[in-house]
């Protein structure tokens, strides 16, 4: 991490439009959105359904094209790498937890943990292997495959896989989305220990207040827009922001 | 229910081309081959009838030893109501090519027949004593030309000169194609070939019935005659030729059913494979209060539409295939004429290609369709398919050991019988139960198998390999379908190399120690003068010269013929085996028999037999009874005693050795000048014959390897269509692991390594079974087999399917690549 503190944010985004189809079919998903994630920050990008909070993410990580504007992780323009670039980017940089089908069913935990440093073709650092399994409590799952686990703990595994590789920045799409309150709220908790023990970076989708109130600052968006932000939230003032932009 | 499955299939055209494709080869090599036979057979039967046209009535020889008298042609003529009647004549012409040799390794056939039934391709039919003609063939590839002399040998080998005034088509006479022609006048064919007659008549008529004609010609005829009128004649022509063309319909049609079985797999496989990926569609037809058998009839329905328009694009390719085939045979084919009628799906051909790939198809679909009724309405609320788990089952288990122990049983039998027919029987059995057992225990077999060939590429590819190994065995079952279909081909094909192989080392090594002579001269009509021997002898280079003679002599009052050797063959490397008694005691005085001959007349040794002449015969003492495949004379006296028995006899062949260390062209060049002078005395040496038995035998397998090609290309269909299926069931996973660093070029090569994976697991399994039954078969062929793996063809094999296995991977891991990975996450 000691690397990258030279600079302000882990992900900035200038002008970010994104634009699907064409001529009358045309659906605007993100209109211009200026945005930056700090280092070592647990940032939440929340939003109505249709907001365009996914297609956000999808654009930062480099998972989807944008139709116009900027997108940086660390020091890298994204908008202007190549398919296999932005591979590479992937491996080195960025780690995902999705909301559902994280882990590959042929695999045993412990496999779908290091599976991203053996695409990569770098060796785990077994201190920080040990220290990620036990912070989010698998050890004794590891050889287990995805279908003997809970949803709590494929997501804890799928946790651990985000953390173990380093990366710049951890996308998190509503990862709690199907997890029961007390499983989503330990990966949540997983989520800001990272954050603040292991200086991760986190940016994650969700449309949950009390999922937000775990980070430090939610941005909201409404039509493809920025349009609100807060810093330190509690469930109570996400919801009644969200609540005021429904308005 | 109707609607819902017109929409699924159109919904799901492009997955079940694939499987289409498969019927479709399958049927298509089925009508194939019906389309070929029966356009072959039309155009045997069309020449047959043309040919038939010209000749009202026919007097045919009975047997072709008593042809019919000369007399009998003036007879015939002077029918009332004959307008004309003229021989036929048939016997050899040794024609001499323009190396100064008879050409050929069948002598070329000497004939005379009408005029109007010759066919002149140029120049005019001969019409007196010094013209003759010969086929077209014939001149072409020796380039003779009008106006040139050819020399013919008659029937005492004597030289003989013609004026070449014509060629002529042979038309649809297999012998004649065969051999070669000349054809003569009437008169100048007797004279030359001998024939003490004719070999038929054929009569034209001035009036009268061709009926009320072949009654008045066969009161005249005699018991030897058969009197046929021209439709006669034809038809009798044509079905002699109909039973050749049923073994090669039957021959094609074993491999068409190889392709079929085949089909039916990849079939059974799809199916399974689009129900379980539906499951979730059923449940919800289920939900809406469709019934089971509204489910199970859904899915017989969709087979029996994809089974019916397959079978009808089949014909259409049959069809194709049939005319391709026939094209080639006429355009590759010169050396034998085949006639071919125009080509056409007879009704039979159109009621068997629909029944076989409509039923073919329905069948394989049933078991599917009953695990779709197997559906609970509630799965269609669950939203995370299932991994498929696979335990193995005690009913599988136990069944594979019956079967296993069944085919182990069989083929031990086999294997230990006398080798016959019946023990080859025994155990190709074993071989169909042993695949059963294997069949059965795939799903078992698939995981260490693909472990085994995922090893290497785990190793080399990193990551993209390991997950291939792990993504080839997590569905057994499917895995193991899709790659039985490959190892049915694989099988097949590994069998027929063994048997081959082993056949040749088996021949080779027979030719070793039974043709030990390095040349052999003998004449292709006739005997070989004694001059030549006389020519060969005094060589230092030449180490053995054996001559044979064979004279009709008598043993014990039974004609037999009784032979001589040169008796330095005894002491050479061509020694013969003895079953029992010793070579060791042939002197004056003494006789050696070979064994079929002795146990006929149930000689043994130290017997007395009297051998001779009619007249005279002399008791000699048996000494050896001869191994029946040993190079001698079946009755062996010795040479002195043959001399004085049956006076100077030309020797029917000479056999050579070489010395050792001599120089091989300058021996062969001795032999070729010795044989010079004699146009009909031909050299071969054992090379030679080992190059043409090789020939033939590889030529033999090359045909097999290229037929059972089909069976491999449609098991090709099947991995590329499991695959595809696959990939599609994946596409949320392929996403993920492209989120998490994998290249596309990475993603496609770990959906080929799979692929390359399930080929080489179906490979393997192909060729252990086709080593192990090759070898059974081999012991069930002969006593002394030199079993012979052909390590070299069957890493061919194995290599070749894991490189098809690559190609079936082609299209489908390019879509997996392809497909973005947003699009991918987010689709439900």
């Amino acid at each position: 991490m000691t690397t990258i503190t030279s600079f302000r944010s882990a992900v900035t985004a200038q002008g970010l439009t994104k634009v699907y189809g064409s001529g009358d079919a045309a659906v605007h998903a993100l209109r211009g959105i200026d945005v930056e994630f700090a280092t070592r920050a647990f940032t939440a990008i929340m939003g109505p359904s249709g907001s365009g909070k996914s297609t956000l993410m999808h654009c930062l990580a480099g998972l989807d094209s944008v139709t116009d504007g900027h997108v940086s992780i660390g020091d890298v323009e994204i908008t202007r790498l190549n398919d296999k670039r932005l591979t590479m980017l992937r491996r080195e940089r960025v780690g995902f937890i999705f909301q559902a089908f994280n882990l590959l069913p042929t695999l045993t935990a412990e496999q779908n943990i290091l599976l991203p440093l053996q695409i990569a073709g770098r060796q785990p650092d077994q201190a920080l292997f040990d220290r990620v399994i036990d912070t989010v409590g698998l050890r004794d799952r590891l050889r287990h495959k995805p279908s003997q686990l809970s949803g709590g703990q494929q997501q804890r595994v799928a946790v651990a896989r985000a953390l173990i590789s380093k990366p710049e920045v951890i996308f998190a799409d509503e990862p709690t989305g199907n997890l029961d309150s007390r499983s989503g709220a330990e990966v949540l908790s997983f989520l800001r220990t990272s954050v603040r023990e292991l200086g991760q970076t986190i940016v994650m989708v969700t449309h949950d207040p009390v999922a937000a109130s775990y980070a430090d600052r939610v941005v909201f968006l409404r039509d493809g827009l920025l349009v609100r932000e807060l810093e330190q939230p509690t469930p109570q003032t996400v919801l009644d922001t969200l609540v005021a932009l429904e308005a | 229910m109707f609607r819902t499955t017109i929409a699924g299939l159109l919904a799901h055209r492009l997955r079940l081309l694939l499987t289409s494709l498969a019927i479709i080869l399958g049927v298509g090599f089925i009508a194939g081959t019906f389309v070929l036979t029966d356009t072959i057979d039309a155009g045997f039967s069309q020449s047959f009838t043309a040919a038939a046209d010209k000749i009202d009535v026919a007097v045919l020889a009975k047997d072709e030893e008593n042809p019919l008298p000369p007399s009998l042609l003036a007879k015939v003529g002077s029918v009332a109501g004959v307008k004309d009647a003229q021989p036929v004549v048939s016997g050899e012409a040794a024609l001499i090519g323009k190396d100064g040799k008879t050409i050929g390794e069948l002598v070329t056939a000497g004939v005379a027949f009408p005029s109007y039934r010759m066919d002149l391709t140029s120049g005019s039919a001969p019409v007196s004593d010094g013209e003759a003609v010969v086929d077209t063939n014939t001149a072409k590839t020796e380039g003779f030309r009008i106006g040139d002399t050819i020399a013919v040998l008659d029937d005492k080998n004597a030289r003989h000169e013609f004026r070449l005034v014509g060629t002529f088509d042979v038309g649809v006479d297999q012998s004649l194609a065969a051999r070669g022609a000349v054809a003569y006048t009437p008169a100048t064919a007797m004279r030359m070939t001998g024939a003490k007659g004719y070999a038929e008549i054929d009569v034209t008529t001035a009036g009268p019935s061709r009926e009320s004609l072949r009654t008045a010609i066969a009161a005249v005829a005699g018991s030897g005659a058969t009197v046929q009128t021209g439709e006669e004649l034809a038809s009798d022509l044509a079905a002699s030729n109909g039973a050749s063309t049923e073994y090669l319909k039957i021959g094609l049609l074993l491999f068409g059913v190889v392709a079929l079985l085949v089909a039916g797999l990849v079939i059974y496989n799809t199916f399974g494979i689009l129900v379980a990926q539906r499951m979730r569609e059923l449940a919800l037809l289920r939900c809406i209060g469709a019934t089971r058998r509204q489910v199970f009839g859904s899915i017989v329905l969709e087979s029996t539409i994809v089974g019916l328009v397959s079978s009808v694009l089949g014909l259409g390719a049959g069809l194709g295939m049939g005319g391709l085939a026939v094209f080639l045979l006429n355009t590759f084919s010169p050396d034998v004429e085949v006639p071919t009628g125009t080509v056409t799906l007879s009704p039979q051909t159109i009621v068997i290609g629909l029944a076989t790939g409509l039923i073919m198809t329905v069948v394989a679909a049933l078991l599917p369709a009953r695990q779709a009724t197997k559906v609970a309405p509630v799965a269609a609320l669950r939203t995370q398919t299932e991994e498929h788990t696979f335990r193995t089952g005690v009913v599988r288990i136990v069944f594979a050991v019956i079967f296993g122990l069944a085919a182990a049983g069989l083929t031990y039998m086999g294997v230990t019988a006398k080798p016959d027919e019946s023990a080859l029987m025994t155990v190709m059995a074993g071989g169909i139960l042993a695949f059963f057992s294997v069949l059965i225990l795939g799903p078992v077999l698939v995981t260490p198998l693909s472990g085994l060939a995922g090893w290497l590429p785990g190793r080399l590819f990193g990551v993209p390999g390991r997950l291939a190994t792990e993504n080839s065995r997590r569905n057994p079952k499917r895995s193991a379908t899709t790659t039985i279909a490959l190892t049915i081909g694989v099988t097949l094909m590994t069998f027929m190399a063994v048997l081959t192989a082993t056949m040749r080392a088996t021949a080779d090594q027979e030719l070793d120690s039974q043709f030990v002579a390095d040349y052999r001269v003998a004449a292709q009509t006739g005997d070989v003068p004694h001059a030549v021997a006389e020519a060969l002898r005094g060589h230092p280079e030449l180490a053995t010269v054996a001559e044979f003679r064979e004279a009709e002599g008598r043993l014990d009052d039974k004609d037999y013929p009784i032979g001589t050797v040169t008796s330095s063959v005894l002491e050479s490397t061509m020694r013969p085996k003895a079953t029992s008694g010793s070579t060791d005691g042939f002197k004056p005085g003494t006789v050696m028999i070979a064994d079929y001959v002795a146990e006929h007349l149930k000689i043994k040794v130290g017997d007395d037999v009297r051998i001779g002449t009619e007249k005279d015969a002399t008791p000699l003492r048996v000494v050896a009874i001869l191994d029946s495949e040993s190079l001698l004379p079946s009755i062996t006296v010795p040479e002195q005693f043959f001399a004085e028995r049956f006076g100077k006899v030309d020797d029917n062949q000479i056999l050579i050795i070489a010395a050792d260390g001599a120089d091989q062209d300058k021996a062969r060049a001795i032999v070729d000048n010795a044989a010079q002078p004699y146009p009909a005395v031909k050299v071969t040496s054992s090379t030679e014959i080992r190059d043409q038995f090789d020939d033939a035998i590889g030529g033999i397998l090359s045909v097999i390897t290229g037929l059972l090609g089909l069976a491999i290309v449609i098991s090709l269909l099947g991995i590329a269509n499991t695959l595809s299926l696959s990939v599609h069931e994946r596409t949320r996973e392929s996403a993920l692991l492209r989120a998490l660093g994998l290249k596309r070029g990475q993603l496609r090569g770990m959906l080929t390594i799979e692929a390359l994976i399930l080929g080489l697991v179906g490979a393997l399994v192909g060729t252990v079974l086709g080593i192990v039954y090759g070898w059974a078969a081999t012991e069930t062929i002969a006593e002394s087999v030199s079993f012979q793996l052909p390590v070299g063809q069957i890493l061919l094999f194995i290599a070749a399917s894991g490189l098809a296995g690559v190609l079936a991977a082609v299209l489908p891991a390019r879509r997996a690549a392809r497909t973005s990975i947003v699009g991918s996450l987010a689709s439900d």
